[in-house]
C-alpha cells in the first residue's frame, strides 16, 4: 500500500492521546480499544465540522476518509487501559458524587451497560474514562445546541440537572 | 507496533561480521550485541527519547546506546507556569529508568566527537560507541555573542529560562523580588528558535502574576521580530484578560543590541530600559556537538532529508528535533521533535531491512496558556507529497470563544503534557 503504514499515521496521535490510545489524564480520553464505528464517526464528524470540538476538527482535516479508516481500525484493535501519570494535576473522583451518581445512571446504563464498560458498534466505552473528560463532554451534550446525539441521550440531558450530570459523571468515571 | 518481521532482519544481519563496541563501559554487553545493529542517539529529549524507544518497540534485536549529559530531564513545555509558582518545578522531572527497562542502554555522558567515517562518538569521559545508524537530537545552543554584554555567565543574573530547571527557578526568584512598578523585560529572540509561541505564553502569565503581586508593574516585550505566532490569539486574549503587555515589534525598534549586566539595563537602536526583572531569550541555533561534527550549514541548523531526516551531509546521521532544518514551517516544538523521531526511527529499521524509505506522517499541535485557565493551542498535520513536505491541514485556535472553551483548551494542555511525557519516559 502507498502511502504511511498504520503504525505511522497513528502512532502521531499518542502525543496527546498517551501512548498505544491509553491516555494518563486528565481530561484528554483514551482512545484505545474503542468501537471502530464509533472512532470512525467521530474522527468523520470532526473532519465535516459536524461536531464541535476545541482541536480535533483542525486535525482531522488532515487525513483521508481512508485514512480515518486505518486510524478507527488501529486505536480499536488496542487494548483499553488506565494509566495514571504520577503527576497527574487533575479533579480526582469524589466517592459521596459517585454514590449520588449511581443511580441516576440508571437511565443512561440501558444503553451504556455494565456500568458502562459495554461497547458495541457505536457506543463507547465510558467506565473509568477520565472524569474530567466526561464533565467536558456532559457539559457539552448538556449546553451546546449544535452537538450531536442520539435522542435517547438528549432527552436524558434534558431531564438530569447539571449537577446530577457532574454526579453521573463521577459514577462513570470510578467505574474500572 | 510497527509489523515488521523478525525473521526477514534476523537473515539480513546474522551473516555480518560482529564489530565489536570500544566502550570499556561495554564490554559486557558487547559479545551479546556481536552481529546486532548498533543506533546510538545523542541527547535523551523529546526527539532523542523517542526514537530511542520506537526503534526498540519496532525491533529489540537493535542494539540501541541513548548519551545523554544530564541524569534528569527538566521538560520546557509548561515550565512556564513555574515561574508564577502555579505549577511545581517537580511536575517537570522525568528520568531515564524506564527507557532503560525498556532495554535502551542509557549512558550519561557528553558526546564531544562524532567520526561519520570511522562511524563512531566519543564522549568527555573517554568512552567511544561505534554506530551503524547515529540519531542526533541535541535540541538548541545559544548566540551568545548576538547581543553584547549577553553571556552564559551573565545568565545567571538575567536568565533566559529556555533550557528548563535552574534557569526556570531563577526566573521565578527574580519576578518574586521584583520591585513594584518595574517593566518586567522580555527580549525575544529572532527566528528560528525553539518554541515560537514561547516568549509570548511567557509574557501573559507573568502579565496574570503581575496583575495580582506587582499591580503597578506591566510587561514589555521588546522583540526582534515584526510578527509572532498566534499573534492575534495572544493579543486580543490579552486584551481580554486586563493585562497590561507593551509589545515592541523590530520594526518599532524592538530589537536589543546591548545589556549591562551590572546596571540590569538593556539597550535598543533607540533607547535604554532599566529593570530588576529582565529576561534575555538569545538568538539561537543548532546544539553545540551539531556544529562540532559538520553536521550544519550556513544558516546554523541542520540540512536533512525531509522524508528520513538523514543529514544531507553525512550519511548514517539522522538529525532530528530542534536542531535540524524543517521545512513546510514545522515549528521548534517538542511536538514536532517527537514525530520526527518516529519517522527517523522507522527510517532506520527500514534501512537495516534493505527496505525502501517509508513515507511520514508529521504533526504538531502545541498549546500555550494565557492564564492557569485559558489555553489557545495550534495544530497541523502534513504529508510527503512529490518530494516535499506539504501541509494538509491545521490552524489555530478560533479568535472568538467562550471562557468554556478556552479553560478546555487550558486543561489539554495538561492532558498533552502528561501524554507525552508518558510517551517518552514511562
Ligand atoms: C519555555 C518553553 C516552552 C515550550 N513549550 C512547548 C510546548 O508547549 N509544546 C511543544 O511542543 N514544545 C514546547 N517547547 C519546545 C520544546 O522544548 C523543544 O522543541 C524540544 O525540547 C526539542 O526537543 P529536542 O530533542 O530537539 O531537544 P531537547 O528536548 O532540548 O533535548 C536535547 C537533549 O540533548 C542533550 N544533549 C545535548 N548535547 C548533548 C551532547 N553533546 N551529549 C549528550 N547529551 C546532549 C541535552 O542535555 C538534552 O537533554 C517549549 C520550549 C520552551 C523553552
Amino acid at each position: 500500500m502507498a502511502g504511511p503504514t498504520p503504525s505511522m499515521l497513528s502512532n502521531t496521535c499518542a502525543g496527546c492521546h498517551g501512548p498505544n490510545g491509553v491516555a494518563p489524564g486528565p481530561s484528554i480520553p483514551t482512545i484505545a480499544g474503542m468501537p471502530y464505528n464509533f472512532l470512525k464517526l467521530m474522527m468523520t464528524e470532526f473532519l465535516k465540522d459536524e461536531r464541535p470540538s476545541t482541536i480535533m476538527s483542525r486535525v482531522a482535516k488532515g487525513y483521508s476518509d481512508a485514512d480515518i479508516d486505518v486510524i478507527a481500525k488501529h486505536f480499536s484493535e488496542l487494548k483499553w487501559g488506565v494509566q495514571g501519570g504520577a503527576s497527574v494535576k487533575g479533579k480526582s473522583i469524589d466517592p459521596a458524587k459517585a454514590e449520588k451518581g449511581k443511580p441516576l445512571a440508571k437511565e443512561c446504563e440501558k444503553c451504556h451497560e455494565e456500568g458502562g464498560k459495554k461497547q458495541d458498534e457505536d457506543t463507547p466505552r465510558i467506565a473509568g474514562q477520565w472524569l474530567e473528560y466526561l464533565l467536558i463532554k456532559m457539559d457539552d451534550y448538556k449546553t451546546n445546541e449544535k452537538y450531536p446525539q442520539p435522542k435517547k441521550m438528549k432527552s436524558q440531558m434534558d431531564k438530569l440537572s447539571v449537577e446530577d450530570l457532574e454526579a453521573v459523571a463521577h459514577y462513570f468515571a470510578s467505574q474500572k | 507496533m510497527y509489523n515488521l518481521s523478525r525473521r526477514n532482519f534476523v537473515k539480513l544481519t546474522g551473516g555480518l561480521a560482529a564489530v565489536g563496541l570500544t566502550s570499556p563501559l561495554l564490554t559486557g554487553s558487547a559479545r551479546a550485541a556481536e552481529g546486532k545493529k548498533r543506533v546510538v542517539i545523542i541527547g535523551g529529549g523529546y526527539g532523542g527519547a523517542i526514537a530511542s524507544r520506537y526503534i526498540r518497540m519496532a525491533d529489540p534485536n537493535i542494539v540501541v546506546t541513548l548519551i545523554e549529559k544530564e541524569k534528569i530531564y527538566y521538560s520546557c513545555p509548561l515550565s512556564n507556569p513555574v515561574i508564577i509558582k502555579t505549577r511545581d518545578l517537580k511536575v517537570q522531572r522525568w528520568t531515564y529508568e524506564n527507557l532503560v527497562k525498556n532495554g535502551v542502554n542509557v549512558q550519561y555522558d557528553e558526546v564531544v566527537e562524532i567520526d561519520p567515517v570511522k562511524k563512531s562518538v566519543t564522549t568527555a569521559k573517554g568512552a567511544s560507541f561505534s554506530y551503524d545508524k547515529l540519531v542526533v537530537s541535541p535540541g538548541v545552543d545559544f548566540k551568545w555573542e548576538a547581543i553584547e554584554g549577553y553571556s552564559e555567565k551573565a545568565s545567571e543574573k538575567i536568565p533566559h529560562g529556555w533550557k528548563a530547571g535552574t534557569q526556570t527557578l531563577l526566573l521565578q526568584e527574580q519576578l518574586s523580588a521584583m520591585t513594584d512598578g518595574d517593566p518586567y523585560i522580555i527580549v525575544a529572540p529572532p527566528m528560528p528558535f525553539r518554541c515560537p509561541p514561547g516568549p509570548y505564553e511567557r509574557a501573559g502569565l507573568v502579565a496574570w502574576y503581575l496583575k495580582q503581586h506587582k499591580p503597578r508593574s506591566k510587561v514589555i516585550i521588546l522583540d526582534a521580530k515584526d510578527k509572532f505566532a498566534k499573534q492575534g490569539l495572544f493579543i486580543n486574549g490579552w486584551k481580554e484578560l486586563g493585562y497590561n503587555v507593551e509589545w515592541v515589534p523590530g520594526n518599532e525598534g524592538g530589537k536589543v543590541t546591548r545589556v549591562d549586566v551590572e546596571g540590569m539595563k538593556v539597550f535598543t537602536e533607540m533607547q535604554e530600559y532599566k529593570s530588576s526583572a529582565i529576561n534575555i531569550i538569545p538568538a539561537q541555533k543548532a546544539g553545540k556537538i551539531a556544529h562540532m561534527a559538520g553536521l550544519v550549514d550556513k544558516t546554523g541548523w541542520c540540512p536533512v532529508n525531509q522524508k528520513t531526516y538523514e543529514s544531507t551531509i553525512h550519511k548514517d546521521i539522522y538529525v532530528i528535533g530542534d536542531a535540524c532544518i524543517a521545512t513546510a514551517e514545522i515549528p521548534k516544538s517538542g511536538y514536532a521533535a517527537n514525530s520526527q523521531g518516529k519517522i527517523a526511527a522507522a527510517a532506520i529499521v527500514a534501512a537495516f531491512k534493505g527496505q525502501g524509505e517509508p513515507d511520514p506522517s508529521y504533526v504538531n499541535t502545541c498549546y500555550s496558556l494565557l492564564s492557569p485557565d485559558y489555553g489557545i493551542s495550534v495544530a497541523a498535520i502534513w504529508t510527503f507529497k512529490d518530494g516535499q513536505v506539504t501541509k494538509v491541514s491545521g490552524g489555530v485556535s478560533p479568535e472568538k470563544a467562550s471562557a468554556a472553551f478556552r479553560k478546555q483548551e487550558a486543561s489539554y494542555a495538561e492532558s498533552w503534557y502528561q501524554s507525552i511525557m508518558a510517551e517518552m519516559f514511562s
